[in-house]
């Protein structure tokens, strides 16, 4: 496989810095899953462009990001499992690499770069497929960044005859089960790897310029190499390196700009934040997806022709390129503010579920506003057969989807201290597991702090005792005496976790906000339903 | 540069059409087009409002509150998600210009990114199953009407498998003395099954 010209392998000690930290990074992300994934193919575009066997520590990246069976050479065929074809789509759910790349440069001299995708091109060898494809194509071609992705196999070519003449071979060769091979063509933006090697100049500037701004910042550039969590790096890099301990990673605090309509005075109110604490200076990289629509609008206009996809016409581009390239964001732990902030709510709510859980509600009354408000819900769906363990909270579940009855849509609504901490002390008695919990901040003034709690709980008597639940739980509060928060409003949804599986995942493997040992013993975690 | 920007000023034009209407209640709003789209939540004029200047200051009970939290959640989450699902283009209208989304962790703020954030998102089915409000207690808004909106149910983003959500929102109430718009000051967003993602 050749490397596009003018690829350069200096300043090796920075990048093997650079994939030390990387690989790090990837043991914990790793620990924290729950699925066991085999070894899958290695991206041999990766494998070249380093040269560093060390690369291939942190590219268990790979493992994660392709599929969880092993691939053999070519030509494995199989039914996929559904199961798989689950893990598969949920791996799909992060950017593109050459979608991250902040300060896209459009730029006339790059040419302009073509997607060529073989559907079930994981089948596949790669060396097999690219010498089949070269055999029947009318020119040659420079293959870059040769991948795999969901089922598909994918490279770029960096010019518009190419591609189509690539497109051309669609159909005209066949594999050795006699199965036509397609060939699709699109355009694409820029590949990643290609806008680094060629822009490395103007991606220095940019570093040493938001070296001064963030640490964090700067290893988000540098880890836009890697084929996912781009993201991963907006995360304060200090962290302990645990690999073992998925909890390392819960302490981390998103150091990014959150928007507040306070001034630096009004922040005291928090008490003791310091304004450089906030972040405002610092710009936020990674929260903003780049925008490579300039660049593919551009193309689209001068090629219509190569949209076709075997003949049929593509649907029309949107600003963004085919819905086909649209990605989820991926998903992340929890979010503070700052540092100050996240010791104010985990304390808050290690006090107040200490109380919750502790048989006696009525000690939360201090915890409550006077004029505060609570409502509870648990999930309306009509095809589950009702849940027994959810039916404890079903007198009390106010969904104003479908409550019509204006009497008990107030009924329902608790209000005042007395009856809210009244009716919570009528619910069932619980054991809350801190260390599952996930807390967004979500939104912050001088005179409110609102955040929603994620995780689960189990029921210690009762009927249903032993089994667990999920939780989603809303406070929104005011500063209190004596740096505590005061609960103005509190919501709280509650549903089962049987039919979700994410049982084991909460309970054990996710990076969550408290640092804390399980509140569930190793034993107790065994009687668990599975 | 700012892509699409032909889009929105064609866009903005229309919806200055539309700005000379007022809505007269949740069920029965229309568009200048005479079509039923609904770029903007819009309910009744709140109590307070309607007796602005007086100097007796018009007590409105927490059962008022209650009853305005309910028109605006349910009105709201009607727009919300059908814009979301078919004019995803027209959903930042939606939010205020300061407006944040904290979305399975990512954080969005400002208008600018939630555009950006919005399109690059694939295009979505969601179906709610569950909805619930509940006012805000004036000593955290400093006196600006807003209401706490949670919904939870199920998406199906293009390409991905379906996932369980839970949605909170906090709306805050623009007042005229014809009617109440209401934005999203504060978006928080999350699968209820991201661990496993």
């Amino acid at each position: 496989m050749s490397l596009p010209s003018g690829h350069t392998m200096g300043h090796t000690d920075q990048v093997a810095q650079r994939r030390a930290r990387c690989s790090d990074i990837y043991q914990r992300r790793l620990s924290s899953r729950s699925e066991k994934v085999n070894p899958g193919m290695h991206s041999s575009s990766h494998q070249q462009q380093d040269g560093e066997a060390a690369m291939h520590g942190a590219h268990v990246d790979s493992s994660v990001r392709y599929t969880p069976y092993a691939i053999s050479p070519y030509n494995r065929k199989g039914s996929f499992r559904k199961q798989d074809q689950t893990h598969v789509n949920m791996e799909r759910e992060q950017k593109p690499p050459e979608r991250r790349m902040e300060g896209n440069m459009p730029d006339g001299t790059l040419g302009s770069w073509f997607k060529i995708t073989v559907p079930f091109g994981i089948k596949y060898n790669e060396k097999w497929l690219l010498n089949l494809i070269r055999n029947e194509c009318s020119v040659p071609f420079i293959p870059v960044e040769f991948h795999y992705e969901n089922m598909h196999a994918s490279f770029f070519v960096e010019n518009a005859s190419i591609a189509y003449a690539l497109k051309n071979v669609s159909g005209k060769i066949w594999d050795e089960d006699n199965e036509k091979i397609s060939i699709f063509v699109s355009p694409a933006g820029i590949p990643h790897f290609v806008q680094k090697e060629l822009k490395s100049e103007k991606v220095e500037q940019i570093k040493l310029a938001m070296k001064q701004q963030c640490d964090v910042s700067q290893e988000a550039l540098d880890i836009q190499r890697l084929p996912f969590y781009p993201d991963m790096m907006t995360r304060n890099t200090k962290m302990a390196s645990n690999p073992g301990k998925c909890m390392a990673a819960s302490l981390h605090v998103h150091e990014e700009n959150i928007p507040t309509v306070m001034s630096a005075e009004g922040m005291d109110k928090w008490k003791g934040i310091e304004p450089g604490e906030k972040g405002a200076d610092r710009s936020p990289v990674c929260t903003t997806f780049s925008d490579n629509s300039s660049n593919i609008n551009s193309i689209l206009e001068l090629f219509p022709k190569l949209l076709s996809l075997d003949g049929q016409q593509s649907p029309r581009p949107t600003l963004c390129g085919t819905e086909a390239h649209k990605m989820l964001p991926t998903c992340k732990g929890s979010f503070f503010g700052s540092e100050m902030l996240k010791n104010l709510v985990l304390q808050f709510l290690q006090q107040y579920y200490l109380i919750y859980d502790s048989g006696d509600r009525q000690g939360l009354l201090s915890a409550y506003h006077d004029e505060a408000c609570f409502s509870l819900s648990i999930p309306f769906n009509p095809e589950d057969s009702a849940p027994s363990s959810l039916c404890k909270y079903f007198k009390d579940s106010r969904n104003i989807k479908n409550l019509k009855d204006p009497y008990l849509k107030g009924e329902l609504l608790k209000h005042t201290k007395r009856d809210i901490v009244d009716s919570l002390s009528a619910l069932p008695k619980t054991q809350h597991d801190l260390s599952s919990f996930l807390v967004d901040m979500w939104c912050q003034t001088e005179w409110m702090l609102c955040f929603s709690v994620n995780g689960v709980f189990k029921e210690v008597e009762g009927q249903s005792q032993g089994s667990v639940l999920a939780f989603t739980r809303t406070f929104i509060t005011t500063p209190g005496s004596s740096s505590s928060l005061c609960i103005v409003n509190d919501k709280l949804f509650v549903r089962d976790t049987s039919h979700q599986g994410t049982q084991s995942a909460l309970f054990t493997l996710v990076p969550t906000a408290f640092s804390s040992v399980p509140a569930f013993s190793q034993e107790q975690q065994k009687m668990l339903p599975s | 540069m700012r892509k699409g920007r032909s889009y929105w000023s064609q866009e903005d034009r229309e919806r200055h059409q539309r700005r000379s209407h007022y809505y007269e209640g949740p069920h029965t709003s229309h568009s200048s087009s005479g079509g039923r789209t609904r770029e903007e939540v819009v309910t009744p004029p709140l109590p307070e409002h309607a007796a602005a200047g007086s100097p007796m200051a018009m007590s409105v009970d927490f059962k008022t509150y209650v009853d305005q939290a309910c028109r605006a959640a349910e009105e709201f989450v009607n727009i919300y998600y059908e814009t979301m699902d078919k004019r995803r283009r027209a959903l930042t209208r939606l939010y205020l210009d300061k407006a944040t989304l904290i979305w399975n962790g990512n954080v969005v703020s400002g208008l600018d990114a939630l555009n950006n954030f919005f399109d690059t998102l694939p295009s979505s089915e969601f179906q709610v199953n569950m909805l619930d409000c509940q006012p805000v207690h004036e000593q955290a808004t400093q006196s600006q009407t807003t209401v706490l909106v949670v919904t939870s149910g199920t998406v199906k983003f293009d390409g991905n498998k379906q996932h369980y959500f839970n949605q909170n929102f906090l709306l805050t109430a623009q007042s005229t003395p014809n009617n109440t718009v209401w934005k999203i000051a504060s978006d928080c967003f999350r699968f209820q099954d991201w661990s496993s993602s």
